[in-house]
């Protein structure tokens, strides 16, 4: 399975690190999570604020498609947020930056575990899952709306 | 608080700022979130993962007397050193790990009162450089003592039949069986909603603060003694879901309030409530 080169970059990365190599690295995308929230006045073509059960506060997914139908997604997190959710807010807004719609609804969560390590994936399966799970319904969302605006012309 | 019993069990935040470096201390940082202690934590302190290093996971119990030793010996902790908990989420995994070292019989620890998010709250300071240990040799325990500070689902039953005092620490919509985890968590891990036959509700939540720290002993013993009807000689059980918010409740009983036998039943309701032909109540 190939995954979108800047996310393959970041399964590279970690791959080639020791457990203890990895721990640091998600320190590192964790302390970058902040980079990767909206800035004042920036626009969105979809945003999805709310808190779930699968996560200890409030996410929020900022979606914006540009013309050429690449990604872009911004993401808010409440201060409850754990470590890793930050970590892989990070990952997956970096990893799938200009990535197609569909490309990103089709991609396979088999690369989690390539990154967090399969320890701490088993141990909090529900934290290092949900923000990907997030970013695909914001983007199922946007599809939807899209055809309907279609069919509607 | 009462003083005494506060010294004997608690510390604050400046109690603790002030022995940062002393060599008869070892503080020790226990949380839910597991890479919390990475991105930063109190000067000195050595971290102890509730599930990797004190679960023996293929047998669901808790480590042997000898990785205990090995484990307090890497982390340059003595027979006689002094033990500090802290932790994030008001210290439940703190007041774990705390009750996991009464196992081993490593009675000489204390409880930072309000836990990580006190010491943050105040400003003072977190580092991500990891202490500098000098390993010791940990003697290896003769035995667990797990009958002296844990329950398991036998003891727990006969607790149920025979009316004694049970403790259900767990939110009251996991206690009267609306849902099966706390609020704000994936509702996973168990088949039935309800509570031990007998259980009275005390949410762990009742004896702190807004801040985290534990009420006055006056207030507690309101609570627990006042309101539940709990009595110093019972011999009392407590539970939750895994274990962690019951031991922040055995410390209250056992450490602030002076409980002789109390002990916490750590199968709690992941146990009891998909254990087949246990039975179960629900409502009030």
């Amino acid at each position: 399975m190939s995954y979108p080169s800047k996310l393959q970059g970041i399964i590279d990365l970690f791959e080639s690190l020791p457990d203890s190599g990895k721990r640091e690295n998600l320190i590192a995308f964790s302390d970058g999570a902040r980079r990767w929230e909206p800035q004042e006045g920036e626009l969105f073509d979809l945003e999805d604020v709310r808190k779930d059960e699968e996560c200890t506060d409030t996410v929020g997914v900022f979606l914006k498609v540009d013309e050429l139908g690449a990604c872009y997604f911004k993401i808010t997190l409440g201060p409850q947020v754990q470590t890793l959710t930050k970590a892989m807010t990070t990952v997956l807004c970096k990893g799938l930056e200009g990535v197609p719609p569909q490309e990103i609804l089709d991609l396979p969560s088999d690369f989690v575990p390539k990154i967090v390590g399969a320890e701490l994936v088993r141990q909090r399966s529900q934290t290092t899952y949900y923000i990907l799970t997030r970013m695909k319904s914001s983007v199922k969302v946007f599809l939807n709306r899209q055809r309907a605006r279609q069919v509607e012309q | 608080m009462n003083e005494t019993l506060v010294q004997e069990a608690l510390v604050s935040t400046q109690w603790v700022a002030e022995r940062l470096g002393d060599s008869d201390i070892r503080i020790i940082e226990s949380n839910e979130d597991v890479l919390l202690y990475d991105t930063g934590h109190l000067p000195n302190a050595v971290h102890i993962d509730w599930r990797a290093d004190l679960q023996d996971d293929p047998i669901r119990d808790y480590i042997s007397p000898k990785a205990f030793a090995e484990l307090c010996g890497k982390n340059g902790i003595g027979k006689d050193t002094l033990c500090v908990f802290y932790g994030d989420k008001s210290n439940w995994w703190a007041a774990y790990a705390l009750w996991a070292f009464q196992l081993f019989g490593h009675t000489n620890v204390k409880l930072m009162n309000g836990g990580r998010e006190k010491w943050i709250a105040e400003g003072r300071e977190l580092t991500r450089e990891r202490p500098e240990i000098t390993p010791t040799s940990y003697p290896i325990p003769e035995k667990r003592l797990d009958d002296e500070v844990r329950a398991f689902y036998q003891d727990t039953l006969e607790h149920s039949q025979g009316s004694k005092p049970l403790i259900d620490v767990r939110s009251p919509g996991e206690f009267k069986g609306e849902v099966t985890h706390m609020p704000e968590y994936p509702q996973e891990g168990v088949l039935r909603g309800g509570h031990v036959p007998g259980a009275k509700s005390v949410p762990w939540k009742t004896a702190v603060n807004d801040d985290g720290t534990f009420k006055s002993i006056d207030e507690l013993r309101d609570i627990y003694e006042g309101q539940c009807g709990l009595q110093k000689t019972d011999d009392v059980i407590v539970y939750c879901r895994i274990g962690e918010r019951s031991s922040h409740t055995w410390f209250v009983l056992k450490y602030l309030l002076g409980y002789e036998n109390v002990r916490n039943y750590d199968g709690s309701w992941t146990e009891w409530g998909n254990m087949v032909r246990s039975p179960i109540e629900k409502g009030e």
